[in-house]
């Protein structure tokens, strides 16, 4: 009696497992993840997509900069030329050479290939509207010292 | 002596100079601060005085500090005073007639350090390799003191050639670590080390 509904059970078993077998190999992948990974195309067009909306403000446009500048990746030359008409919108060119200089930053230590690449890309943007790069401003190198405060 | 006197004297100034400023700055105080009997110190927000506060701090505050993790803190650097207002005013026209002095000024009004500046060295490991050595310099002095003065000599046992060697030679009798200790060095046969 045991043994028949331990080979029934069994039987089940395994037919619930070869009906599911197709379904879960399909699912495996993002199984663990509440949400589907985010292709970095659709990083950038969210990103442009940010930055051209017609209401943005210095407190979106902080945020944004400032999560890209948490992110592990350089930024598009897309979502650079749209950060800099919007610093243009909100007629903030201190914002425009600061994000320069995170672009730059972001390179890390692929400065040398990455830097005159996106340069390339976002020169023509930079010259539309009058934005000058760091190093043109002599700010690739420090420029002015500042006293530590536990010397003060 | 002297001189740690002056030192004395020009922190209790400075001391005295900021505390007379917060006080002069603090005379609209907070509601809270009111309600506690008044006087103390200037909230956070009352300490960004007409500044523009941009976005969200890096801990929700609107305070400055530059971090390449976070770089665009909460408030602008500067209060707008009237040079700058001149300048914001020309800043809404085009960029290009802007000369770089003036975007130079524009950035430093809005932001404390450049990148570079974030970046550049500050030498301190001069002085972190500079008292690592010191430690370790002492440390030394310290061994040789104890050597000198404290220890006693070392016993015979160890300072003796011929009573290390009858050690040895009773190692070797006594077939001591024959896998791959002493007495696998040694060759039994011919009664010498092996090649």
């Amino acid at each position: 009696m045991i043994r028949n509904a331990f080979s029934r059970a069994l039987v089940a078993g395994r037919a619930g497992f070869l009906q599911l077998a197709p379904q879960s190999a399909s699912v495996a992948g993002c199984r663990h993840m509440s949400k589907v990974a985010e292709s970095d195309e659709q990083l950038t067009a969210r990103y442009v997509q940010y930055f051209e909306s017609k209401d943005i403000d210095h407190w979106w446009l902080s945020k944004h900069i400032n999560d890209l500048a948490g992110t592990d990746a350089v930024p598009e030359p897309d979502i650079i030329k749209a950060c800099l008409h919007a610093c243009r919108r909100l007629n903030d060119i201190a914002m425009a050479v600061r994000f320069m200089e995170i672009v730059h930053f972001k390179c890390g230590n692929r400065v040398k290939e990455i830097y005159p690449y996106v340069l390339q890309e976002v020169g023509p943007t930079l010259k539309e509207l009058g934005i000058p790069t760091p190093e043109e401003l002599g700010m690739d190198k420090p420029q002015l010292a500042l006293e530590d405060v536990y010397d003060m | 002596m002297i001189e740690s006197w002056i030192a004395m004297a020009t922190v209790t100034g400075t001391l005295l100079r900021r505390c007379s400023r917060l006080s002069a700055a603090a005379a609209p105080l907070s509601t809270s601060a009111r309600a506690l009997g008044g006087g103390g110190l200037p909230t956070v927000v009352e300490r960004h005085g007409n500044r523009m506060v941009i976005g969200y701090g890096f801990n929700g505050e609107p305070n400055y500090i530059d971090r390449v993790d976070y770089p665009i803190p909460a408030v602008r650097f500067k209060e707008d005073n009237a040079q700058i207002k001149v300048l914001r005013e020309k800043e809404r026209g085009d960029w290009k007639k802007l000369t770089k002095e003036e975007v130079q000024e524009l950035y430093r009004a809005t932001f404390c350090r450049s990148f570079a500046e974030m970046q550049a060295p500050t030498g301190e490991w001069k002085l972190v390799l500079g008292g690592t050595m010191l430690a370790c310099s002492i440390a030394v002095w310290i061994y040789l003191f104890m050597k000198v003065f404290v220890y006693e000599k070392l016993p015979d046992t160890i300072t003796n050639p011929e009573k290390v060697e009858a050690q040895v030679q009773r190692m070797i009798d006594l077939r001591m670590n024959p896998v791959q200790g002493i007495a696998s060095e040694w060759d039994y046969e011919k009664g010498q080390w092996k090649n």
